[in-house]
């Protein structure tokens, strides 16, 4: 399984908001535990998708200038209804604020118009060479990834 | 990818207290993704860790009886980034546990060092969620789980 | 142990900014649990344990909110508003709450106004003088 948790951009406004979809399918194993009977999307994948999705307007906005956007800090993540295969989660974030470093979003995700999850989030993005000058070609080959991971998805 | 993200519980205090440790590694698939070329464990995976974890604690305290699931993330801090080959040692403390729900806080750990700080609210929906449509038996605590907690009782009480 | 109404309103909101994941100034005594702090279902559980802990006393969960199962009962509620029953049941399980206005046009989406930061300061008052 790969572990890409949204499908298509379809908004994206640099600084600003990002919206984007993640169907969800049988096709996924890891529904074959979660739920045995009865598949849903856990809701901690929900959170992975906001923040892959929150991680790609950081990207785009800061013109991927650091190869690690990672989850800080979750705040206030509220769970209303569950994800079945078929259905396809409609994922909108708002940002607060970008900076180079950090930034934080007011997201929610929602199937078929009722709002399944609303969370907060603070992202934190970083270079490996920060650290150990000897990673800067890992962050590029991270960096090459991600922008054609963008393109992929629709995100520029 | 399968959905077990704790291997074994090392302390187990029923109604109480929990501890489980992970093993990350390089098996794992979706490390590839995040990121190639330098794989951390997501945050979210983490989430998840300590959900089961503290999942099992209560589920248990109340004698699986109810399907336990996450109802809400009150807050998660991350402070450390997890590679292959660590070990995480994954603490969750019930601080209440009531017909309708339970509260837990709990902490991640690897070799001493703070990793995360997660506060969690799970919610029992055989006494909420009302009209909502999922099956009768208890699809939550199924096979897996289950075979985690028998496989740490029979050592405690050797231990002691 | 004697705490003033200032003091319990500070733990309250410090305890509400903590649950709703909302700033310190977006709370009010004015402020609505359920519209200006967007509290649900799940919050109110988180509340009650809060505030439980935070003050040392007992809070039924539904002397402090609506229950679930009341707000889906015919018993209680028809055509969008509370019946004759349902204030009643309201009344004795929420005694610190003043229904009199409410009762005048008692439509179940407006119920949501009147659980106040203030009401929930006056219901722990009322807890710890007991």
């Amino acid at each position: 399984m790969r572990f890409i948790l949204l499908d298509k951009v379809t908004e994206l406004l640099p600084g600003r908001k990002i919206s984007a979809i993640k169907n969800l399918s049988l096709a996924e194993e890891y529904l074959a535990d979660h739920f045995p009977g009865f598949p849903v999307m856990p809701g901690v994948l929900m959170i992975e998708a906001l923040v892959q999705t929150a991680a790609m307007l950081v990207r785009v906005t800061n013109n991927f200038s650091h190869s690690m956007v990672i989850l800080a800090q979750a705040d206030n993540v509220k769970y209303k209804s569950f994800v079945k295969p078929g259905n396809a989660l409609k994922i909108s974030l708002e940002a607060k604020n970008i900076t180079s470093m950090d930034s934080s979003f007011t997201g929610t995700a929602c199937v078929d118009g009722q709002q399944v999850v609303s969370a907060r989030l603070k992202l934190r993005h970083f270079n490996l060479a920060d650290d150990d000058q000897s990673l800067a070609a890992t962050d590029r080959k991270i960096i090459e990834e991600m922008k054609h991971r963008a393109q992929l998805l629709g995100a520029c | 990818m399968r959905w077990i993200w704790i291997d074994k519980f090392v302390e187990f205090e029923p109604g109480r207290r929990a501890v489980a440790i992970k093993n990350v590694t390089m098996a794992e698939e979706h490390l590839h993704d995040h990121f190639p070329g330098f794989p951390t464990m997501p945050a979210s995976l983490m989430i998840e860790a300590m959900a089961q974890t503290s999942g099992i604690l209560v589920g248990h305290a109340r004698d699986f009886k109810e399907k336990v699931i996450l109802a809400k993330v009150v807050k998660a801090v991350f402070s450390r980034i997890v590679r292959p080959g660590d070990q995480l040692r994954i603490e969750a403390v019930i601080d209440n546990i009531a017909d309708e729900a339970a509260n837990i806080t709990g902490t991640i750990h690897c070799e001493d060092q703070l990793v995360a700080e997660i506060a969690l609210i799970f919610s029992h929906i055989d006494q909420n969620l009302a009209g909502m449509e999922f099956p009768e038996e208890n699809f939550v605590f199924n096979a897996q789980f289950m075979e985690l907690l028998s496989c740490y009782i029979p050592s405690k009480t050797v231990q002691s | 142990m004697t705490i003033s109404r200032d003091e319990i309103f500070a733990k309250v909101r410090e305890n509400l900014v903590n649950a709703l994941g909302v700033d310190s100034d977006e709370v009010t005594g004015q402020s609505t649990l359920m519209g200006d702090l967007d509290a649900e279902s799940i919050d109110f559980l988180d509340i009650v344990f809060r505030l439980e802990k935070e003050f040392d006393i007992k809070i039924p969960r539904e002397e402090l909110f609506p229950a679930e199962d009341m707000l889906n009962n015919s018993k209680y509620v028809e055509n969008g508003k509370l019946t004759p029953t349902g204030l009643e049941q309201c009344k004795s399980s929420m005694p610190h709450i003043d229904f009199s206005e409410f009762e005048k046009d008692p439509d179940v989406n407006k119920m949501g106004d009147l659980f106040t930061v203030d009401v929930i300061v006056k219901y722990v008052e009322g807890k710890i003088n007991a």
